[in-house]
């Protein structure tokens, strides 16, 4: 069975959603996936994912939740890596419906053991985002980052799915929750600020009603899905935002690598070493983006207005949307921070091939960064040996505060480029948003 | 941004979860209240008796050591307020057994009881599902709200459909009963009847009674006493009855003597519905074996509800009862195999 890993190798935006709906869809017979995907895996992140897909017929999706295959009617799973926020989930439900998605909780199933952000997160991770001033860390403001740490902090505490179908157990971790959430904004907010929290009593309603509603996941069910046929594993955030890997402070809660779906593949049984059963697509775009503060050392304002987003404006927690050149030290980074890649999917190529016709020599690749004072040239950055190593201590950070990029002229063949600077075939590339506008690259691997 | 990612509106989530095609929450029964008259309202086809051969709790791979548990509700008018709730609270039984390790493979049945004297939808039966997802079948239930005004409604044809149209894995294979909650506030009438009656029966004058043959389309020769059906009915399944102190009829001494007499100890008063399904649970959990009184009791008290008392005391003689049974022989109008392997797989 041959199951596909969809990842980021940037900060995210780089069009997931629209490679995963691609892999679901008719087009990918043409490398040798013919038969539909069972389901679709979330494996890291939670609610603040925001993949963006538009359907041949025109009707478009931000999927944060849900798996990206929905539009063609296939089941997600969300993992006991995933970060599940109900309330969000019912909204998400609803702009399905309106979609013509029958009953999206239908096909949706939970993992138990998977951890659940509530509004009790989201005011701390605000509360704390808003004291930072300046400084902010470029949170999406959901309360991902104060799930895990709350989690972190009372081990085995921390209300779960599973609970949810526990009134008594659940309204019982919700109030130390919410407890804990008071505490903490008391410290943060300025004196006079009126907190509106639910009760956990009206929360643990919410949650009753949503564990009764959807179905319920663990190991052995996926293990289950796993045997019945292709299974798609849907990456959030980018490698580059890695809880371990990524450039401190400025990096998600969670691992933004294959690691995570190759853990829950690999405990059904299925061979992960093995390219023909799990097969690793890195995805990039013909440039970079990123959503929030930190580094970008090949960020260019002047691009920006040239590769405005239709679905990616300014928000109010992450600020605007910033867009720079390709930068193939982050792109060789994130491939030796994954442990290698199989294949490559390119997204936006229309974009980048219009302009090289409407703007020419405004869009650039970076080939190394270059540091002040002859500080020399970097082409590769080190990986670090491990989680919570030399790189959270804000060197990497550092680093790329004082790069400049080396930029060269933007290549006339973008897959060929990638291929070679990152050593794996090219599986598909994108000239526009629906899974209709990809085509089987030139020189893609069938991988049946 | 149509992803909902900003929604915090748990009020509108609830809502939307427990919306099932996005309408009301119950829809059959809103389907029936908004388009037809009282006279001419039917069961959901999911949920209807009528020439059902088995309603079947099997086995799978993936369910190996299924456990049959089924609850039927009266949802008569005497049950006020109640039905309703328990469409509400019942969902979450399937999570919580699972949840608290009770027992590792529930299959689920949801039933409404009325009253074949008056009522146009007497029984409703719904599957056996092993799926957590419960509120389909609940959705389905039409909550008529009718029944008469003499104390009796029809849970003998509750107790018939159980007996002589399920079919448990649980039992024919590994010898071990399933479990059968009525809740309602009345008793039982005298017998299951064969057929129906056009003459008044209860003092209702346009009162029309149907009967097994009508309801179920069962050819009986005659009338079976509710002592007999029971009796049968206890060979498949642990049979309890919840009566909750919100019904018309809650704390009635008759009502309570009359289903002692059938089912002894396994009689439960519930001031709180909101611990139904804790309550359901913990019955299910002593009488797996699971966990012990004073632990469930503790689970209770959690849901800070005065329920805790009354029920833990109710559970107590339950628990208590259940003990003599398994040391004590089968009685001797009980004594088939399948009692027999049972009785010993609970000791």
């Amino acid at each position: 069975m041959r199951h596909t890993i969809v990842v980021d190798l940037g900060f995210g935006d780089a069009g997931k959603g629209t490679v995963v709906d691609w892999l679901a869809s008719p087009a990918a017979a043409a490398v040798g996936l013919a038969d539909p995907p069972v389901a679709v895996v979330r494996f890291n992140g939670g609610a603040q994912a925001g993949h963006n897909v538009v359907a041949p017929d025109g009707r478009h999706h931000t999927f944060a939740q849900f798996g990206s295959a929905t539009l063609h009617g296939i089941p997600t799973v969300l993992s006991r890596y995933m970060l599940v926020q109900p309330i969000a989930l019912a909204a998400e439900a609803t702009g399905l419906r309106r979609l013509g998605v029958p009953d999206p909780f239908g096909l949706l199933s939970v993992d138990i053991d998977a951890l659940l952000t509530t509004p009790y997160h989201a005011a701390v991770n605000r509360a704390l985002e808003r004291s930072r001033g300046n400084a902010a860390h470029g949170s999406c403001g959901m309360g991902i980052g104060e799930t895990v740490a709350y989690a972190l902090a009372h081990p085995g505490d921390a209300p779960c799915v599973g609970d949810c179908i526990d009134r008594s157990l659940l309204k019982r971790r919700l109030e130390w929750l919410r407890d804990w959430a008071d505490a903490r904004l008391a410290e943060l907010s300025p004196a006079g600020v009126v907190r509106r929290l639910p009760t956990a009593s009206d929360l643990a309603d919410a949650y009753g009603s949503f564990a009764s509603r959807v179905n319920f996941s663990d190991s052995a069910a996926l293990g289950r899905l796993a045997r019945s046929g292709r299974l798609i594993f849907e990456g959030a955030q980018g490698v580059l935002l890695d809880e371990s890997y990524g450039f401190h402070p400025h990096t998600t809660w969670s691992r933004t690598t294959f690691a995570n779906a190759l853990e829950l593949l690999g405990s059904t049984g299925v061979d992960v070493d093995d390219q023909r059963q799990a097969l690793r697509i890195g995805v990039s775009r013909t440039y970079a983006t990123r959503h929030g503060a930190g580094p970008f050392v090949t960020e260019d304002s002047r691009l920006r207005p040239l590769l405005q987003e239709p679905h990616n404006g300014t928000d109010h927690w992450q600020g605007a949307f910033r867009v720079g050149h390709l930068d193939l030290v982050g792109l060789r980074y994130a491939v030796d921070c994954c442990g290698g890649i199989d294949a490559l999917a390119m997204t936006h190529l229309d974009r980048a091939e219009a302009l090289a016709q409407t703007n020419p020599g405004e869009l650039r690749v970076a080939q190394a960064w270059e540091l002040p004072e002859d500080g020399g040239l970097v082409p590769r950055l080190p990986v670090a040996p491990g989680p919570h190593s030399a790189h959270q201590d804000g060197q990497l950070t550092a680093l790329a505060r004082q790069a400049r990029p080396v930029l060269v002229e933007q290549p006339t063949d973008w897959a060929g480029l990638l291929m070679h600077e990152l050593a794996a075939p090219m599986l598909v590339e994108s000239r526009g948003p629906t899974w209709a506008d990809k085509s089987r690259a030139t020189r893609a691997p069938l991988v049946a | 941004m149509g992803s909902g990612r900003w929604s915090t509106n748990i009020y509108a989530a609830a809502a939307a979860y427990r919306a099932r095609t996005g309408a009301d929450p119950f829809d059959h029964d809103h389907l029936m209240r908004t388009t037809r008259a009282r006279g001419t309202w039917v069961a959901h086809p999911t949920l209807d008796p009528s020439g059902v051969t088995v309603r079947e709790a099997r086995d799978s791979d993936e369910h190996p050591a299924s456990l049959p548990i089924a609850v039927l509700f009266d949802v008569t008018g005497s049950m006020g307020a109640v039905p309703r709730a328990l469409q509400r609270k019942l969902p979450q039984l399937f999570g919580l057994l699972q949840r608290r390790g009770y027992v590792e493979h529930p299959q689920i049945l949801f039933g409404a009881i009325g009253d074949a004297t008056c009522d146009e939808v007497p029984l409703q039966v719904g599957q056996f599902e092993s799926d957590n997802r419960m509120d389909t079948q609940l959705g389905n239930i039409l909550l008529e709200g009718g029944g008469g005004g003499q104390k009796t409604e029809s849970y003998e044809l509750a107790a018939y459909f159980m007996a002589r149209h399920t079919a448990l894995d649980s039992l024919t294979k590994r010898g071990k009963r399933g479990y059968l909650f009525l809740v309602g506030d009345e008793m039982n009438y005298p017998r299951v009847y064969a057929r129906g009656s056009h003459a008044p029966a209860t003092g209702w004058v346009s009162a029309a009674r149907r009967g097994v043959a009508e309801i179920i389309g069962d050819t009986l020769a005659e009338d079976i006493p509710i002592e007999a059906i029971y009796a049968e009915v206890k060979r498949m399944y642990d049979v309890y009855f919840i009566l909750p102190g919100a019904a018309f009829y809650g704390g009635d001494q008759q009502v309570l003597g009359h289903w002692r007499g059938l089912l002894g100890q396994n009689v439960i008063e519930l001031d709180d519905l909101d611990a139904v399904c804790e309550t359901i649970a913990l019955a299910v959990g002593l009488g797996e074996s699971a966990i012990d009184l004073d632990s469930g009791l503790a689970d209770l008290a959690d849901i800070g509800s005065e329920a805790g008392a009354s029920v833990g005391k109710a559970l107590a003689t339950v628990g208590a009862n259940r003990a003599t049974v398994t040391t004590s022989a089968a009685p001797p109008g009980l004594s088939d195999p399948a009692d027999n392997s049972r009785a010993i797989e609970r000791i």
